[in-house]
């Protein structure tokens, strides 16, 4: 006798981002988790924590309030089903890392960045404004998640850059070596080896010595790397499916929320 | 019955509490429960006897800051009484001055060894009256005429100023000002109907900590207290007609009071991811429940790129599932940092994730929860200054503007929060720990709503 066939249930596929050319590839490759990041470049982590300025070399974490396991708090069942991150279990402080992003040719834009944060990390506080975007962690958490954000693909040491004060430059031209406007000179390129130097860290306070943080790209490979739609990187035709989408959703927010039951008119599909 | 859904309501330990319940049982204006706590909301007063007796000794009154009750400081014209040793006295003068008739539900409860009263007005006196107002005003006055009678100082022309002090420290700057200020002795549970942001918000008057410190930081509870305030405000504020009917109380049962235990089950479902994994597993269900549908295969349902357009089958309960959602959402990445800071992270750009996900679909409260969430963001960081996020009341300018599935998670965040806030719960709101604590009304809001729904099943 044949085995009853047991149903099986359907595993819902992730579709992520409309769009079939290489911008949406790129926005769809920030926003899904499953695919991983190429490593562009290594930095030790000692000059991330110098980066960052938060603390010092080799200093403890400070933290904030008593870790986890030793604080006494009121019942509640929810609390323990959330498992917390290494950083929130110590207690850590709250801390920062903000990124500029040039408008040319930038591997990553602050409307994407938290696309790509709150898909990849937990417990990630996330804040956009005009061409800059903060991300805040607990301590331990942010020092991973910068390690991770520098190193990979989502960072081009000429179009991105840390800021935690005077962020303005994304809308300016590129310097005469191709690098973002920055008014507090945080970096430089250095012509003898070809990358980018930061002479002083985050919050614009000068470093003992540079922190060398890899070579610029190309504007062939910016280009490649691009998540913006341009003339020449991927034409405005091309956006044809995301705009479908968006008109979709615009006129579903209309719709829905002047009367809920029009649900034929929300559903409509173009 | 106007609408066929009915739902199961569980608490926060996963236990069913309530079956088949019809969703019209969790209205506002038919839940028995709710209708108690509105009307307890309303009938509430608090007289804080210890800070009154204070600011009399010390003759410091007016406006405060957050330095203290520093407008008027006249220690000179200060008055020694102790009204606190004498509060039993007061607590029994004043039923008799505020009671209509004897015996009727007038009742004063005395807490924190009779350094606070909370006074409840009759149901009477407020079916009589045009708004709330008496729990601060009908209170005040009596309470000043108990303490002029019994410390001697009732006659107007004998060192007047002493009457004066005492009319201050009651009534504040009132009405010079709209009113009482803010730490007033005597207040009302919510703010006085002349200060309300508008018509019909006052039910969702509160302090974000204040809800939290009623729930007594027990994440789910807390939110159904918050979904239950801002229900009621919603409903009087004329959201919740027609049109909006079903969409509000499908929205506040799956958010608000766990209904077929969404949020729980989905949290456990989640508990190590991130945001966007609650986004995956609220398509999953939608598709498993028929609430979306996969669409024909054909442009333009299916694009060029293979990327699917679903088909939505019911847009109130694809936004019951967004709010139920949005609310795991900011557990999940509030729950991780144990911070409450986030929240706003989640609210304000979490919902592109949906809109792409569902091809277009609307994200929570069509797309209302998204637009606070940014400014709600905006203000409680940096970028424009202004506050932790427990400090704001639920109907600040700045988070009022959603149909009130925005509140209830961001009372979630600060219940998981594990002290990284300046403007903590035990900081702002010690008085509600106290009311929660002493008042039952306010304990277990989820098995109360639940049982009041069943109470009811057979009426709808």
């Amino acid at each position: 006798m044949a085995r009853p066939r047991r149903a099986k249930k359907a595993k819902y596929k992730p579709q992520v981002y409309p769009g079939a050319d290489k911008v949406s590839d790129r926005r769809r490759k920030a926003t899904d988790p499953t695919k991983k990041l190429a490593k562009f470049r290594s930095i030790p982590d000692d000059n991330i924590v110098l980066l960052l300025g938060h603390r010092f070399k080799g200093e403890s974490y400070v933290s904030v309030h008593p870790p986890l396991d030793e604080l006494v708090e009121k019942y509640d069942p929810v609390k323990s089903i959330v498992e917390p991150t290494p950083g929130a279990r110590a207690g850590d402080r709250i801390r920062y890392i903000q990124f500029a992003d040039s408008i040319f040719y930038p591997p990553m834009a602050p409307w994407l960045r938290p696309r790509l944060y709150m898909s990849r990390l937990r417990g990630c506080d996330v804040m956009v404004y005009s061409g800059r975007q903060l991300l805040e962690q607990r301590e331990r958490d942010i020092e991973g998640a910068a390690k991770w954000l520098l190193e990979t693909e989502v960072y081009d040491p000429a179009r991105n850059a840390i800021r935690g004060i005077t962020v303005h430059g994304h809308s300016l031209r590129l310097d005469e070596d191709g690098l973002m406007f920055d008014a507090r000179r945080r970096y430089k390129l250095n012509k003898d080896t070809g990358e980018v130097e930061y002479i002083k860290n985050m919050h614009a306070e000068v470093l003992d010595n540079p922190i060398p943080i890899g070579r610029p790209l190309t504007e062939r490979e910016a280009r490649g790397h691009d998540c913006t739609y341009r003339w020449d990187v991927a034409a405005y035709k091309s956006r044809t499916e995301i705009l479908t989408v968006l008109a979709r959703y615009s006129r579903g927010r209309i719709t829905g929320g002047f009367n809920p039951e029009l649900t034929e008119i929300i559903d409509c599909p173009r | 019955m106007k609408y066929e859904d009915k739902i199961d309501l569980y608490n926060d330990e996963g236990k069913v509490l309530a079956e088949n319940i019809p969703i019209e049982a969790l209205h506002p204006y038919r839940n028995p429960y709710m209708a108690e706590m509105y009307m307890t909301l309303k009938r509430t007063g608090i007289v804080d006897l210890g800070k009154l007796e204070e600011m009399l000794r010390n003759g410091r009154t007016g406006w405060t800051s957050t330095v203290g009750q520093d407008e008027i400081k006249m220690p000179w014209y200060g008055l020694d009484l102790d009204l606190v040793e004498d509060s039993e006295e007061i607590a029994e003068e004043l039923k008799k001055l505020l009671q209509i008739k004897e015996g009727d539900d007038t009742n004063i409860i005395e807490l924190e060894g009779g350094s606070l009263l909370v006074v409840q007005l009759s149901e009477e006196l407020l079916r009589r009256s045009a708004d709330y107002s008496p729990a601060f005003t009908r209170v005040s006055v009596a309470l000043a005429q108990i303490i002029a009678k019994k410390y001697g100082i009732d006659n107007p022309l004998d060192r007047p100023y002493r009457m004066g002090m005492l009319k201050n420290c009651l009534h504040g700057r009132y009405p010079q000002y709209v009113g009482p200020n803010s730490g007033n002795p005597v207040s009302t549970l919510m703010k006085v109907p002349s200060i309300l942001e508008g018509l019909g918000t006052g039910f969702k008057s509160f302090m974000i900590n204040h809800v939290v410190a009623l729930g007594n930081n027990r994440t789910l509870e807390a939110v159904a207290l918050a979904t239950i305030f801002e229900q009621g405000a919603q409903a009087e504020m004329g959201n919740s007609v027609g049109w909006y009917e079903r969409a509000q109380l499908l929205g506040s049962a799956y958010q608000g009071f766990n209904a077929n235990n969404f949020v729980l089950s989905m949290l456990k479902e989640n508990a190590k991811g991130t945001a966007y994994d609650v986004v995956l597993t609220l398509m999953e269900r939608a598709l498993a429940n028929g609430v979306i549908e996969e669409p024909p295969n054909r442009y333009p349902f299916v694009q060029p790129s293979g990327y699917k357009l679903y088909g939505l089958k019911d847009y109130a309960m694809w936004n019951a599932y967004g709010v139920a959602t949005l609310l795991c959402a900011v557990i999940v990445n509030c729950g991780a940092m144990r911070a409450a800071q986030n929240t706003s992270a989640v609210l304000g750009s979490w919902n592109d994730y949906i809109a792409f996900e569902g091809g277009g679909l609307p994200d929570p409260d069509a797309g209302r929860v998204m637009g606070t969430g940014l400014g709600f963001g905006f203000y409680t960081h940096g970028l424009y200054g202004g506050a932790g996020p427990g400090a704001f009341t639920m109907d600040h300018v700045i988070v009022r503007h959603t149909s009130g599935f925005l509140t209830p998670c961001v009372v979630a965040g600060m219940c998981l929060d594990a002290g990284s806030q300046i403007f903590r719960p035990s900081v702002t709101s010690g008085l509600y720990y106290t009311l929660a604590d002493n008042l039952p009304i306010f304990q277990n809001p989820l098995e109360k709503v639940a049982e009041a729904a069943e109470s009811v099943k057979g009426e709808i």
